[in-house]
């Protein structure tokens, strides 16, 4: 079986409005794929930057698959939230990226979407805070019941993933 | 009868610190700001150390913790950060940035302030991990760099492909125009 060590960083994010930021992430991959060691999904800590305006959270990932086959290539997704000074989460964006599948090390710029609701909640949360997110996380990295979705852009998560790969060349894969 | 197969890799890592602040484990020197334009501040300490291994899962972070006094002379903590050492041989720059966890309530910064005991991390290796850090908020400030020679031996021979080679590359975050880096 081929294997794949994804061993990296989720630097951090910038472009957002709000400052206090921190991420929610997980590996969605194919059936064919299992994880052999690390943890599918986590949260990072909550950054507020002193100096300029990325929120730095330089979250380890370090994951080890094994794979039958290419199909469902592992699908990073994030979410990216806010946090005030007195704990309440407010969703700032949905994101997803395609680990990549070339070795060696990369980086990622991640950017993110984030539902707009009617005029209504959009004053909503202005105001009060809070607003419309996803019952169901999976849209965000699979295409399917899109074309339901109005969303507006958030910012952009920059990752540093690193890719080692393991006999993919006795199997003929060229990467 | 063929010979056996290599079962374990080796990586061997050298570099330095150049400025800022991480044997498996070392203390420098204490290092103030230049007096020039670039308010730099240098450590220069090298790092020397071999790991072996058959797995890749679990590849070596390197965590580095930055003391210094405040206003009372007490040695606070002034960032934590960590990184993955590069996995391809080669020469490589990292600007990692910091971060040190905050207080939470306006009172207890004050206190700490005062006492000159802010809040740590009781291990630095968490900053390594990823588990139980959703419950903590940081403030980030400032970056350190770090250059890696990496040699490896025999992931080639195990099946590993580590990708091409990325000599004299400098990756991260650069620091905001006119900071001490």
């Amino acid at each position: 079986m081929a294997e794949v060590h994804v061993i990296g960083q989720i630097m951090g994010a910038t472009g957002f409005s709000e400052s206090s930021l921190f991420c929610k992430w997980g590996i969605h991959t194919g059936a064919a794929w299992k994880l052999l060691s690390g943890v599918r999904e986590g949260q990072t800590q909550v950054d507020t930057p002193q100096v300029g305006d990325m929120a730095y959270w330089s979250h380890p990932i370090d994951l080890h698959f094994a794979t039958k086959g290419l199909q469902g290539w592992p699908r990073l997704h994030l979410q990216v939230w806010s946090q005030d000074s007195f704990g309440r989460c407010q969703l700032a964006g949905y994101g997803f990226c395609h680990v990549p599948s070339s070795p060696g090390t990369h980086q990622l710029d991640c950017p993110t979407w984030r539902p707009l609701g009617s005029w209504r909640e959009q004053l909503a949360r202005a105001f009060v805070g809070g607003g419309p997110q996803l019952l169901h996380g999976d849209a965000v990295y699979s295409g399917a019941d899109r074309y339901r979705l109005h969303t507006a852009a958030g910012g952009t998560v920059h990752l540093e993933l690193g890719l080692l790969l393991r006999h993919f060349d006795r199997y003929g894969v060229e990467c | 009868m063929a010979a056996a197969g290599p079962s374990v890799f080796l990586l061997m890592v050298n570099g330095q610190v150049e400025s800022a602040q991480g044997l498996e484990e070392g203390i420098s020197q204490i290092t103030s700001k230049s007096q020039d334009v670039r308010r730099a501040l240098v450590w220069n300490f090298p790092i020397d150390v071999t790991f072996k291994s058959t797995n890749p899962y679990g590849w070596p972070q390197i965590v580095l913790s930055v003391y210094g006094p405040d206003v009372f002379g007490n040695d606070v903590v002034r960032g934590y950060g960590a990184v993955h050492v590069p996995f391809s041989p080669g020469r490589h720059k990292r600007t990692i940035p910091m971060f040190v966890p905050e207080s939470t309530s306006k009172l207890q910064k004050f206190t700490s302030w005062f006492m000159g005991r802010r809040p740590e991390y009781t291990d630095p290796k968490v900053v390594a991990q990823g588990e139980g850090r959703e419950v903590t908020r940081v403030r980030s400030q400032g970056f350190v760099t770090l250059l890696f020679n990496v040699v490896t031996k025999d992931m080639r021979k195990l099946g590993y492909d580590t990708g091409p080679p990325d000599t004299q590359r400098a990756s991260g975050p650069s620091p905001p125009q006119g900071l001490p880096q």
